[in-house]
């Protein structure tokens, strides 16, 4: 209970203060398309040269915890996922904006959030020597089977058609090989001298999502019928609270597999919500209501994304091993005021880490009566025509592509992948199996590879891979995974032919 | 009145087309640096320290900006630097020296030394060999010994192909004569020295600044120091040298800034004349320093002489490797 | 779907990308062209994944890119049989809409961003898809003028975040 004695520090005025605005500014960058967390944390780094160790951290840490959740508000109305931890979200979240429930969505959203984000912390503070272990445990062979993991998750994800979601997936596979190889240095189906680069994630991300989304606005025409983008009906907040908190099953799943996710070193967060999702809507009753505006899927996606803040600071306080790139810039701001994360800084420094790790459980409660704050306006931007909305998201879409790695490069990539992709899912392909073969894709390549070498060097490929307890695990998940989309793709046919037959 | 509002407007917008600037006002605005390697990394915090006080109006009186374009060993940041970003001065770049220099001996990429112009260094990693904090050996000479006897069997990791890590591992193969095996991670030397950490790997290959770290939180043993002198951080740590191994001063990895070809040589002169003095700061050491990251400032004559010197040793070593 | 669309018969512009109850509008045609077209692109990734060297770097590529031809052939045949109509597809009304707005979006991404500069292109561009899009009066005054302000108001916006506080470079043209 050590860290109980350090709440004061949060308290201080300077830096209460710059947890306020931490929070603030970060749900509002995180809304906004094309600002990852990643960026917006490094984008705070110069501030906290300034700043004593603690306040500098807490400004960082209060930051990384309200984009990741403020992604969830473009997700939710205008199905522009501001991260690719937001992903699922945009899912159910805005078939249920559609519906007039946006506020419901972001009331479960925050709620949500706030509490994988308090549980996740909490296990950093418990838990932190034991989940230290488990973080080192995974090596390239487990890598290489927890991403062939996530691809198993394709074919079941947002489509409606088993081919055409495999067939996104694959698409998003080979998107991600582009460019110069990592390991290697071959180049690779560089087509155009923008492609040099390969293409990011979070271009890839702003193109894919925002794109089809403007173009689907300038379909409506000058009809005047159509000038809101959705309707938002005013919602009980004590509704939402009771919804959430009676949903023990979404809840518990995305904590589970977010910390999870979160503490292996090397995943990052960013399938953590896509994974919590899909598992949620296996182990419920009644799948197909998912993707239909089903609350429980925006329960799941966003308490797994924000419980996943927490443990992946395991690796990074214990072992000084960034286990995302948020992390990395995160250790960036410890060096900076020369201190070392290492098994020894709880002891060596413990009024700032526990002053930094207590902010961020006040931060998260912040975060959530901002996020409500911030639902009530939700109706306004809902009133914005949508001649207006198509051209602002179009603006903000070039900005937020351009300044990423500031490469023209990006905004054609960016605007090519999205055209492709309104045309593609017009007729059938999905969004979401893209954007998670674009991630794992180089997980799984650079780990098949790196184990490959090492293979060789010890013993045999077949040995290195198939072997061992936590192989064995995960390729047995793998096969059950594999099973449970076959049949219940299987069931669902036979449902949908009874339904034809009546 | 209309048109009379848009003609001013355009005029206005006119005013700020790019003429010829004169050098003596630059920098007018904020300055990018573009970093070859992800946020966080060492290359990217060092550069966010050693210009965190650009904006004094002793230095360039207008901040510098980090830009970071990761990819393939930092291939991808310098083909960008050498054939799309424009040469008017607020595009810098930071250089790792010996990685961009083998690539471009190694061929398929857009760049060589001579299509930069260095302004200045700001410091200097040498690689370090670094065994996890259990393993069962303490000295190069045990590795070196166990990897004779066991051709193929010592996995070493590093940041990737043709980089600073890589160069030292075919240096310290070729003056042992022991056969080991070089894995490339992607994700930089803190996926390298997670390898080393976790046991994935039997020993790795570092930077100096990194591993130091890595010790302080007693996580790995250091074994060796793949440069000439012993370094400041670790006085108690051999070099190859010491430990009778020919392995010289080759992959050290130089950090420094440096402007595309074709920047107006006014523009260069004022950066080389200022940029050193920044690098210089006291607060800027002080910060250097508690992240323990070694300095070494050298100007921007002094640069030209180390490039051209590594661009011959390493074309030999190279050609002797292949 | 909410009252505003569910009496005009736009839906299928309109509705969710996954609602699953809208009608198809394209033909048995519409759904082969598509097809068709993936099938080219796997194909192509496949000949370029099996004939480039070094064959180690494109291990990886020549699994997927098989993975994704074998699948391309089967959505292909789906098609082709008619079985496949997942997605609305897009009807005639819908391209007339949207064409316009596509190629002043690709004007400004491949050409205009960096010839006249990248706020200046965004302006125009701004300005010129709301007033093509807007339902309002184009003979009006007063609606011109809230296109101006609103242009100006949200210009300003993107000017303070992307430049005056992320310090982001944009390119310059022959405007700012």
């Amino acid at each position: 209970m050590e860290f109980l004695q350090y709440f004061g520090g949060v308290f201080e005025p300077t830096s209460f203060l710059l947890l306020l605005g931490g929070t603030i500014g970060g749900l509002i960058l995180g809304a906004t398309p094309g600002l990852s967390p990643t960026m917006a944390v490094a984008l705070l780094i110069p501030f906290t040269f300034q700043l004593a160790p603690t306040q500098g951290l807490i400004l960082l840490g209060a930051a990384y915890t309200s984009t990741v959740a403020g992604g969830a508000v473009s997700a939710i109305l205008l199905r522009i996922p501001g991260a690719p931890a937001n992903i699922a979200t945009a899912l159910d979240g805005n078939a249920m904006a559609k519906q007039g429930r946006g506020a419901e969505a972001l009331h479960i959203s925050f709620l949500s959030s706030g509490i994988g984000g308090v549980i996740g912390v909490l296990l950093l503070i418990f838990l932190t020597p034991v989940l230290a272990k488990w973080a080192l445990a995974f090596g390239p062979s487990h890598l290489f089977w927890m991403a062939i993991l996530g691809v198993t998750v394709i074919g079941s994800l947002d489509s409606k058609s088993f081919v055409k979601g495999l067939l996104s997936g694959c698409l998003g596979l080979w998107l991600s090989m582009i460019g110069y190889d990592d390991i290697q240095g071959a180049q690779r189906f560089i087509f155009h001298d923008a492609l040099t680069g390969g293409v990011s994630i979070i271009t890839a991300l702003i193109g894919i999502f925002a794109i089809p989304q403007v173009i689907d606005m300038l379909a409506a025409g000058r009809e005047k019928q159509n000038i809101a983008s959705i309707k938002v009906e005013k919602h009980s907040f004590i509704d939402s609270l009771a919804l959430t908190l009676s949903s023990i099953k979404s809840l518990s799943i995305g904590t589970v597999v977010g910390s999870f996710i979160g503490l292996i070193p090397g995943v990052g967060g960013q399938i953590a919500g896509l994974l919590a999702y899909d598992q949620t809507k296996k182990l419920s009753s009644n799948p197909e209501s998912f993707g239909q505006g089903n609350p429980q899927g925006v329960i799941a996606a966003e308490s797994a994304n924000n419980a996943m803040v927490g443990p992946s600071l395991v690796p990074l306080l214990t072992l000084s091993i960034p286990g995302s790139p948020t992390a990395a810039v995160l250790l960036g701001g410890l060096l900076i005021h020369g201190i070392f994360p290492g098994g020894d800084l709880f002891d060596n420094h413990p009024e700032v880490i526990w002053t930094f790790i207590n902010s961020m459980l006040v931060g998260q409660v912040l975060m959530v009566i901002f996020g409500i704050a911030v639902a009530a306006y939700a109706a306004k931007v809902a009133q914005v025509p949508k001649a207006i909305m198509a051209s602002a998201v179009l603006v903000l879409a070039v900005f937020g592509a351009y300044s990423v790695q500031q490469s023209m490069g990006d905004v054609y990539v960016m605007f090519v992948l999205g055209v492709g992709m309104y045309f593609l899912e017009k007729f059938g392909f999905s969004a979401a199996p893209l954007v998670l073969g674009l991630i794992l894709g180089p997980i799984a390549e650079a780990n098949f590879i790196q184990g490959s070498l090492i293979a060789n060097a010890i013993s045999s490929p077949a040995q290195y891979f198939l072997t061992g307890s936590l192989n064995l695990v995960l390729i047995a998940l793998v096969i059950a995974s594999i099973l449970w989309s076959f049949f219940s793709t299987q069931k669902e046919n036979r449902a949908k032919k009874e339904a034809n037959s009546l | 009145m209309k048109l009379r509002l848009i003609a001013a407007a355009t005029l206005a917008a006119a005013s700020f087309m790019a003429a010829p600037m004169a050098a003596a006002e630059y920098p007018e605005r904020p300055v990018s640096l573009m970093v070859s390697y992800g946020a966080g990394g060492a290359t990217d915090f060092q550069a966010r320290i050693v210009t965190m006080v650009a904006g004094n109006e002793d230095y360039l009186g207008q901040p510098i900006v980090i830009i970071n374009k990761p990819g393939a060993g930092g291939r991808v940041g310098w083909n960008w630097f050498a054939s799309e970003a424009e040469s008017d001065g607020y595009t810098m770049g930071a250089y790792n020296i010996p990685h961009f220099v083998a690539q471009s001996i190694e061929g398929g990429v857009k760049y060589s030394a001579a299509s930069f112009e260095p302004i200045a260094n700001w410091g200097a990693d040498p690689a370090v060999v670094v065994v996890g904090a259990d393993s069962p050996y303490n000295t190069i000479e045990e590795l070196v010994a166990y990897a004779t006897e066991n051709p193929g069997r010592v996995t070493l990791s590093g940041a990737g192909l043709y980089v600073g890590h890589h160069i030292a591992a075919l240096q310290i193969e070729k003056a042992t004569g022991a056969k080991m095996a070089y894995i490339p991670t992607k994700g930089g030397g803190a996926a390298a020295m997670k390898a080393v950490i976790a046991g994935d790997v039997v020993a790795g290959v570092n930077n100096l600044s990194d591993a130091f770290r890595a010790r302080e939180a007693g996580n790995v043993k250091i074994l060796a120091v793949a440069d000439l002198e012993r370094n400041d951080f670790l006085p108690d740590v051999p070099t190859m040298k010491e430990a009778g191994f020919d392995v010289d001063n080759s992959s050290v990895n130089f950090r420094g800034v440096m402007v595309p070809k074709g920047t107006d040589p006014a523009i260069i002169e004022k950066l080389a004349a200022t940029v050193p003095a920044m690098f210089e700061n006291a607060r800027v050491a002080k910060q250097m320093q508690a992240g323990g990251s070694p300095m070494h400032i050298m100007t921007r004559d002094e640069v030209l002489e180390m490039w051209a010197a590594r661009e011959e040793t390493l074309t030999e070593l190279l050609a002797g490797l292949k | 779907m909410s009252e505003l669309t569910a009496n005009t018969d736009d839906s299928s512009a309109h509705d969710a990308l996954n609602s699953t109850d809208a009608k198809p509008v394209a033909s048995r045609m519409g759904y082969l062209i598509p097809a068709v077209l993936v099938l080219g692109l796997a194909g192509f990734v496949t000949y370029i994944s099996y004939t480039q060297e070094p064959a180690d770097a494109f291990l990886f590529p020549r699994l997927i890119s098989s993975v994704m031809l074998i699948l391309a052939l089967w959505n292909f045949v789906r098609a082709a049989l008619g079985k496949s109509k997942v997605g609305q597809g897009i009807a005639a009304r819908v391209w007339l809409r949207i064409v316009p707005g596509i190629l002043l979006m690709a004007a400004f991404v491949f050409f205009a961003a960096k010839y006249f500069g990248f706020y200046a292109a965004s302006t125009a561009v701004f300005f010129l898809m709301y007033s093509g899009y807007d339902p309002a009066s184009h003979l009006s005054v007063k609606s011109w003028r809230r296109r101006v302000i609103v242009t100006v108001a949200f210009m300003s916006v993107i000017y303070a975040l992307f430049t005056l506080l992320l310090k982001v470079q944009t390119p310059r043209g022959i405007f700012l």
